[in-house]
């Protein structure tokens, strides 16, 4: 029998026309208990404009698929969100190297988390991505990613959101002799991905560093996409090669320009060092962090709303300049 | 000269013209762009996020950075840049990869993770990123801080393997036998890896002593082969203060 929920989602999924606000798309497609992935690389082009929506709905209990986390990620954790991280980098690079609600949540023992690496992650994405049940790679021999679990396998039965065992080892039946570990591939429920450019339909156009986003865009059951400029689906037909995602992939799109703000956004804009700096700040403490959250997300209903609290001239200090990729000598420190 | 300036010459002279390096940010960045800029003009740097052989002309961040994609030649996806990186055991693609660490031990296994009990840490950090990957598939140089709490026998989590507990220990744990660190370069010198894998103290900067390079280390240290290392010339650190960091980010 297909639930309603999923009569609805496919019925979705082969519409032309899936364009939605933000709070229509986590309230649909986002649900507590969900494990969830987000794309982009710590700062860049991390869909922060659907996470600030995350927070405000109050969705909660998440299991985050990590990669290459960004201060999005920490907000989730300081909201007390997330129930468990599968972690492999988690910072604001060149201002937070370690971001400071994921510290402090594990050191006071608030979170669940594992270790893994960025290699194992990205190809165990990859293999979710292609439909393989888990990846054999040589990443993680002899190190503590494999021989000490964040999650003893007690635990991980508790979760039906996890696999019993994090990684098994095996010799390569093929090759014998030759140790391997297998690391499952995630089950992802949901995906949010940042893009330049999107139609109705769902077919994006991802342009620059691609990172995780295409595999986590296909591997996840439900995926929402965010764009910086939403097109016709005749419009972005026309060049289908400049195309990365087929809208077959995708549940929702969300126009949010600036979506990725205070991350970088190939094409389109630089990181905020001002917004990088203040979170430093903030994120000091459980206090600075709740002050921090509802100056930039509580207090705004929603997008548009934030946008205009940040004001025009400091975005448009952002805009990169196109023969370099970015903003020529902006003030970093 | 401080410091950091004269690390950035250090790992500067480790990297070789027409070769390809796995740079993260921070100081391997800086002696990689040094060398570019002096001996080793031809020499490709790549990221883990597979951007490739970019020429940055503002210090990056992040590996992420979009000032990485500058004369970049693929922005891969990836997952490519992983494949590259475990099929350079084969191609030979890489000369070597740069990381740095919390704890490093005598046969230079890395921690990144977390000091104390791993799952009730005194202090967590951000964890492996592509470090590890990298420490299993790649030659290393590692970049450190040299203090006595970081140099100790045995770290508190290995997030990145080195020579694991001697000549092979790499193979008994089913990782590549004659891949691993080479070189540890700190504020203080240049450390190596003798023919058992074990550290010993290769070069001693200008300003430091073998004794001050002892105290600061927690095990024991062969130090009978060292030697003082070469002052860079006044050309190389214009080129460095002036050119490749004249905002002074890193150094």
């Amino acid at each position: 029998m297909t639930s309603a929920f999923e009569m609805e989602r496919l019925a979705m999924r082969e519409s032309r026309d899936k364009v939605m606000t933000a709070r229509q798309a986590v309230e649909r497609f986002l649900h507590d208990g969900d494990c969830l992935a987000l794309g982009g690389f710590v700062t860049n082009r991390r869909p922060y404009a659907m996470v600030h929506e995350i927070i405000r709905q109050g969705k909660k209990d998440l299991y985050v698929e990590g990669g290459s986390s960004g201060g999005d990620v920490d907000m989730l954790i300081g909201a007390g969100r997330v129930k468990a991280i599968m972690v492999a980098y988690i910072a604001n690079s060149g201002y937070t190297q370690v971001l400071r609600c994921f510290r402090r949540a594990v050191e006071q023992g608030r979170i669940l988390f594992d270790d893994y690496s960025i290699d194992t992650q990205t190809i165990a994405y990859h293999g979710a991505a292609l439909g393989l049940p888990y990846v054999a790679v040589k990443n993680t021999l002899g190190s503590d990613l494999s021989a000490k679990w964040g999650m003893s396998r007690e635990e991980r039965l508790r979760h039906p959101k996890l696999t019993p065992e994090k990684f098994l080892f095996q010799e390569n039946p093929f090759h014998p002799g030759e140790r391997l570990c297998l690391i499952p591939t995630p089950r992802i429920d949901v995906a949010f991905i940042h893009v330049q450019t999107a139609s109705p339909d769902g077919t994006c156009r991802l342009i620059g560093p691609e990172f995780q986003d295409v595999d986590i865009a296909m591997a996840a059951t439900r995926t929402v996409v965010s764009c910086e400029e939403l097109v016709s689906n005749d419009e972005i037909r026309r060049r289908p090669e400049q195309n990365s995602i087929t809208g077959l992939c995708v549940d929702a799109v969300v126009h949010l320009p600036w979506g990725a703000h205070p991350s970088q956004c190939y094409a389109q804009y630089d990181y905020d060092p001002g917004y990088y700096r203040e979170y430093d700040q903030a994120s000091r403490s459980d206090e600075g962090f709740a002050a921090f959250a509802e100056k930039y997300v509580f207090s705004h209903p929603d997008h548009d709303s934030y946008l205009d609290a940040l004001g025009v001239s400091r975005l448009a200090k952002l805009r990169v300049e196109p023969c370099y990729g970015y903003v020529p000598g902006l003030k970093r420190k | 000269m401080n410091a950091k300036q004269m690390m950035a010459v250090a790992i500067a002279r480790h990297i070789e013209n027409h070769k390809t390096y796995i740079i993260g940010t921070g100081l391997p960045l800086i002696g990689a762009t040094l060398a570019k800029n002096t001996h080793a003009p031809d020499t490709n740097l790549i990221f883990e996020t597979a951007l490739f052989e970019g020429s940055p002309q503002e210090v990056p961040t992040s590996v992420s950075d979009l000032r990485n994609c500058y004369h970049a030649s693929v922005l891969w996806p990836q997952y490519r840049y992983f494949g590259f990186q475990a099929l350079s055991m084969r191609s030979g693609a890489i000369d070597c990869g740069f990381l740095g660490g919390a704890q490093i031990d005598p046969y230079g296994n890395l921690n990144a993770t977390s000091i104390g009990d791993y799952w009730k840490p005194e202090t967590r950090f951000t964890g492996s990123g592509g470090a590890n990957g990298i420490a299993t598939h790649c030659d290393t140089i590692i970049v450190m801080k040299h203090e006595k709490r970081r140099f100790c026998e045995k770290v508190d989590y290995v997030t990145s393997p080195g020579w694991l507990d001697g000549k092979d220990g790499r193979a008994k744990a089913g990782l590549p036998p004659d891949k691993g660190p080479r070189a540890v370069v700190t504020e203080l010198g240049v450390l190596r890896f003798d023919e058992g894998r074990r550290m010993y103290l290769a070069e001693v900067f200008p300003g430091a002593t073998v004794q001050e390079i002892q105290e600061n280390t927690g095990f024991e240290l062969d130090v009978s082969h060292a030697v003082e290392a070469e002052v860079p010339s006044e050309a190389v650190l214009s080129i460095l203060r002036d050119k490749v960091d004249p905002l002074r980010l890193m150094i």
